[in-house]
Formats: structure tokens, sequence, C-alpha cells
């Protein structure tokens, strides 16, 4: 970890696989992107065996192009969808057991803050709607609980979309899956309201049709995440194999749900709302 | 055989408008030339789910972008 880590020494340029002289020569590290700039930089993440048209695949790719200090980020995944991509990433990846990613995160994060107590180190915990709402359910609540400093982020497609479609916790009421055919009996969790209840000083839920939007939030959860307290967004990433969405209907889709119950959504505490009130004063002369 | 994204460079040059690109869910694929001020697409790394076209085709009416049906080596 750390900008040294990742440069190239001096004489090896020719012996390093393209990918990466690129990724030191014209990506993320140390200086600031604008997500605008997409398609213009080489990204962290790299190829990976999501399925076509995946919008938990482009949720990430946002996240990666959105991180404010990539060099200074470890991401926790779990089983599940999203650890296909994030492993796939130039930014350290920790592989949790099903369910434990807060409970990792939460050690790592006390451990960094002991070990590089004069810089700022991010934890971001990635997963889905099992591993954090369902099987991770004690352990993401009590990590809320203790305040711990870190972000989680849920990419909830609504499914286990890995195992053949297995109704999850985060299903919508009456929906009917391949190995859910009498249509699911309950309603959807409000992971927003428990994560409110359970203490995060940040809470956030989006549909990702907006890039610019998903960027500033994501930035704006992990900032802080650093000085208050835990923070959590929901995202919507659809299943667009268990919910037989053509993939080039996937963004209608994703604008369809918007309407409906994605609506974006942003609750913070009167303290961190102060702080980036402060920040953008600052960015702004900083302009001027 | 693989059925992959073609930008029409020629159409897509005129508008400038990039919102293919920040859609695309794949990394380093769909990218955006900055002095041709056109997208075009890394066809190996193309997965054809289409989103590029409902973008610029249905949300924005310009039809810039259309599938092809590529054989590996083209």
């Amino acid at each position: 970890m750390g900008l040294e880590y990742v440069r190239i020494s001096p004489g090896f340029e020719k012996y390093m696989p393209k990918d990466y002289v690129d990724l030191v020569q014209y990506g993320q590290f140390g200086r600031q992107i604008d997500v605008q700039q997409l398609g213009q930089f080489k990204e962290l993440v790299e190829e990976h065996p999501m399925c076509a048209g995946c919008f938990m695949a482009y949720f990430i790719r946002v996240f990666y192009a959105a991180l404010p200090n990539p060099e200074d980020t470890i991401v926790i995944g779990t089983a599940g969808c999203a650890r296909l991509a994030l492993s796939q990433a130039a930014v350290p990846f920790v592989y949790g057991n099903y369910g434990d990613t807060n409970a990792v995160a939460s050690g790592l994060k006390r451990a960094l803050t002991i070990r590089f107590p004069d810089k700022e180190k991010d934890v971001v915990v990635i997963a889905g709607d099992g591993g954090l709402i369902d099987i991770g359910f004690g352990m993401t609540m009590h990590s809320w609980f203790r305040r711990e400093k870190f972000t989680t982020i849920m990419v909830d497609n609504e499914v286990y979309g890995n195992t053949g479609g297995q109704e999850s916790g985060m299903s919508p009421k009456g929906v009917q899956l391949k190995m859910a055919p009498k249509g699911k009996q309950f309603d959807k969790i409000n992971a927003v309201e428990l994560a409110k209840t359970a203490g995060c000083v940040y809470v956030a839920k989006l549909a990702p049709t907006n890039p610019k939007r998903i960027a500033k939030t994501i930035r704006r959860a992990i900032l802080a995440a650093r000085h208050f307290g835990p923070t959590f967004i929901h995202a919507y990433t659809s299943c667009n194999i268990e919910y037989s969405i053509p993939t080039e209907k996937v963004l209608e889709d994703a604008r369809k749900r918007e309407k409906q119950d994605f609506g974006f959504y942003e609750w913070m505490t009167d303290e961190v709302k102060e702080y980036f009130e402060e920040i953008e004063k600052q960015s702004q002369e900083v302009k001027a | 055989m693989y059925y992959v994204a073609e930008v029409k460079e020629s159409d897509c040059a005129k508008y400038n408008c990039k919102q293919c690109v920040l859609f695309c869910p794949e990394p380093n694929t769909l990218m955006f030339h900055d002095s041709k001020h056109t997208a075009w697409v890394n066809y190996s790394r193309c997965k054809g789910c289409a989103i590029c076209v409902y973008v610029c085709s249905d949300l924005l009416k310009r039809n810039c972008i259309q599938m092809v049906m590529m054989t590996a080596g083209d």
C-alpha cells in the first residue's frame, strides 16, 4: 500500500506487463480523477468474468473510478458476484468468509489505525445482499453498533445470483425466482432504516443511473467514514440473468426502478453535513 | 464469431458526447479518443451487451453505435 509500492523501479519498465505500465503512467494513482473522464485513463479494474451487461460490474467500475485514494485503500468482499470483479483490480482485496466481511474490516481498520497513525487508510466493504443482510447480518449490524470507521456498500441484486436464483431477504415481495417458485412471501428488508438506527453517520440509497452522482456518494461515504463512524450505501445492481432482463434493457430497468422504489436518498448526521459544507467551501476557494 | 459493438466514428465525432463510455459495464473497453473526439471499442474486450446502443440510439437518438458479428483476428 502506498504510492511507493505502486511505482516501477527504474530500469524495469520494459520488463513489466503493458497493462501494468499503462496503469502507472495513465492510471489513477497519485492524481484525482473525475468520473466524467472514464474512458480516457487506464482504469484500476481489469477484465473480469462477470456476465455481459451486468450492472453490478458497472457499479464496481464507477466505484473504482470514484475512490479518493486508491493507493491507500483496501477493499473487502465475500462470496457472491461482486468478488469476481473486485479481485481483478489494482487495489488490495481481502476475501472474507461468507458473512464476516464487516468483522474482518473492523479488525483491519483498527490495525491500520495503529500501524499508520499519521495516514488515512480507507477500508471499504463491498458485498451483496446475501453477504451483508442475510448471512452476515449479525456482523454487519454489530460493526455499526460499535461505530467502526469504515464504509459498507451493499450491491443489491435482490437474489442469490451465483447459486441459481434463491430468494434473499432483499428480494421484493411476491417475486418468483428459479429457486423460489411460490413467490416471496415477505417484504424487502429496509436496510437503509436499519443502518440509520444502528448508528451509521452517512446513509445513501441509489440506482446506478448517474455516474457523477454515484461517484459523489461513494466519495462522501469514504470521507465521512475517515472521521466520524460507519457509513452505508445501498445500491441497486440488477441481476439480468436471474431476473431475465435483456442486456440492452438493463439501464432502462435501473431507470424504471429508480422511479419506483430506488429514488436517490441521502441522509447524514449534522456534524457530517458541516464537514462536507466545509470541504466544498474549501474546494471552491481553491478553484477561485 | 463474436457479437461486439462498433462505433461509426464519423457520426460519433460530430457530437463529442461520451455518454456511452460512461455507461459501459466493462472497464477499458469502450474508450474515448481525445484528439479524434470519438468513442472507440476495444473489440477483444467487448462482451456484446449493447447497453451503449441503448444509450446512443434509444436515449440520445444519435444512432452512432451498431452491433456487428466479428471473427477472432479481425
